[in-house]
């Protein structure tokens, strides 16, 4: 089975992921082996994955000091939204 | 007040009184309490799943305030709609479903009017993808390019974004983001790879940007 250069660009990202079936993964290998523009596309495309995975995978998601008994204010309050109790009073 | 929802507390409370931990109960089972007007279950439930929700949260709206209002947007509809969960999907799923529409709500609120998403037959063809850096990430990867990823990021139409952080950065697979999202797996893998190429193209725009001087320094020797 030949590819043409817009099927294999249309496939990178299911090749990446490896998420395709076998004698399609050894016609795009072989595309982009001696396709240098393909080439190009895919190693670009890579490279762009490995960069933000690393960085991504360092990033800091972890939850502010506080936000925890924030969170389980609000959920007080529509508990007692919800019961038809008064609202607390402010102070 | 008394905090009921507070999972460290309700655990505490479970297990001085002798009773089964909440901390050892299947999520359906604390969904089927929290039904049944059980708070600490539901509690054990945001104990649970509060630290991914944000973290989702903040990998689609990109900052930690608007981060922390989806957390709290997520858990209320939660509460608000436990009773009306029908149990189709896991809770996981479904709270994940519930955190990328808030983070979607808040996003289309920020953006200027766009063209439907499905309607753009935009070619995805980068500035000067030859001019794109081979080489160690870790060398790569300094504060402007830092800068530049943000930017690309951010940049994403958000139906692009949500997908793009669910599959690329919280790492689930396609049919789970397809799940999630209500989606075909096959629109998943479209929007992930048209959003691929947006990023990919905003860096090589950078690269292109930084090859200039080096090619002038060469050329003046």
């Amino acid at each position: 089975m030949m590819l043409t250069c817009k099927e294999v660009l249309d496939s990178l990202s299911d090749y990446l992921d490896a998420d395709m079936k076998e004698e399609l993964v050894s016609e795009m290998k072989r595309h982009i082996g001696s396709c240098s523009d393909c080439r190009a596309e895919f190693d670009s495309l890579t490279m762009t994955l490995k960069l933000y995975k690393h960085e991504h995978a360092a990033e800091p998601t972890v939850m502010p000091v506080g936000c925890h008994d924030r969170l389980v204010k609000v959920l007080e309050l529509e508990k007692l939204r919800s019961k038809g109790a008064p609202p607390p009073k402010m102070v | 007040m008394e905090r009921v929802f507070d999972g460290i507390c309700a655990t505490e409370v479970e297990s001085n009184e002798g009773e089964e931990r909440l901390s050892a109960v299947t999520d359906e089972e604390l969904v089927r309490k929290s039904k049944e007007d059980d708070e600490r279950a539901f509690g054990e439930l945001v104990s649970r799943y509060e630290s991914k929700v944000y973290s989702l949260a903040l990998r689609m709206v990109r900052n930690p305030e608007d981060a922390e209002d989806v957390l709290q947007d997520t858990f209320l509809r939660a509460y608000r709609g436990i009773k009306s969960f029908q149990g189709a999907s896991t809770f996981s799923t479904w709270i994940y479903r519930i955190t990328a529409n808030s983070a979607l709500m808040r996003l289309r609120k920020k953006q200027l009017p766009t063209v439907s998403i499905d309607n753009q037959e935009e070619r995805e063809t980068p500035v000067n993808i030859a001019d794109f850096s081979p080489g160690p990430v870790e060398q790569l990867l300094n504060q402007e390019l830092q800068h530049e990823m943000e930017e690309a990021i951010q940049s994403l139409p958000p139906e692009f974004r949500q997908v793009f952080v669910l599959r690329d950065l919280e790492e689930k697979s396609n049919a789970e983001v397809a799940e999630i999202l209500d989606l075909s797996v096959a629109a998943v893998k479209s929007r992930l790879h048209r959003a691929r190429l947006k990023v990919r193209n905003r860096l090589a725009g950078y690269f292109s940007e930084n090859a200039k001087p080096k090619r002038r320094a060469m050329g003046a020797h």
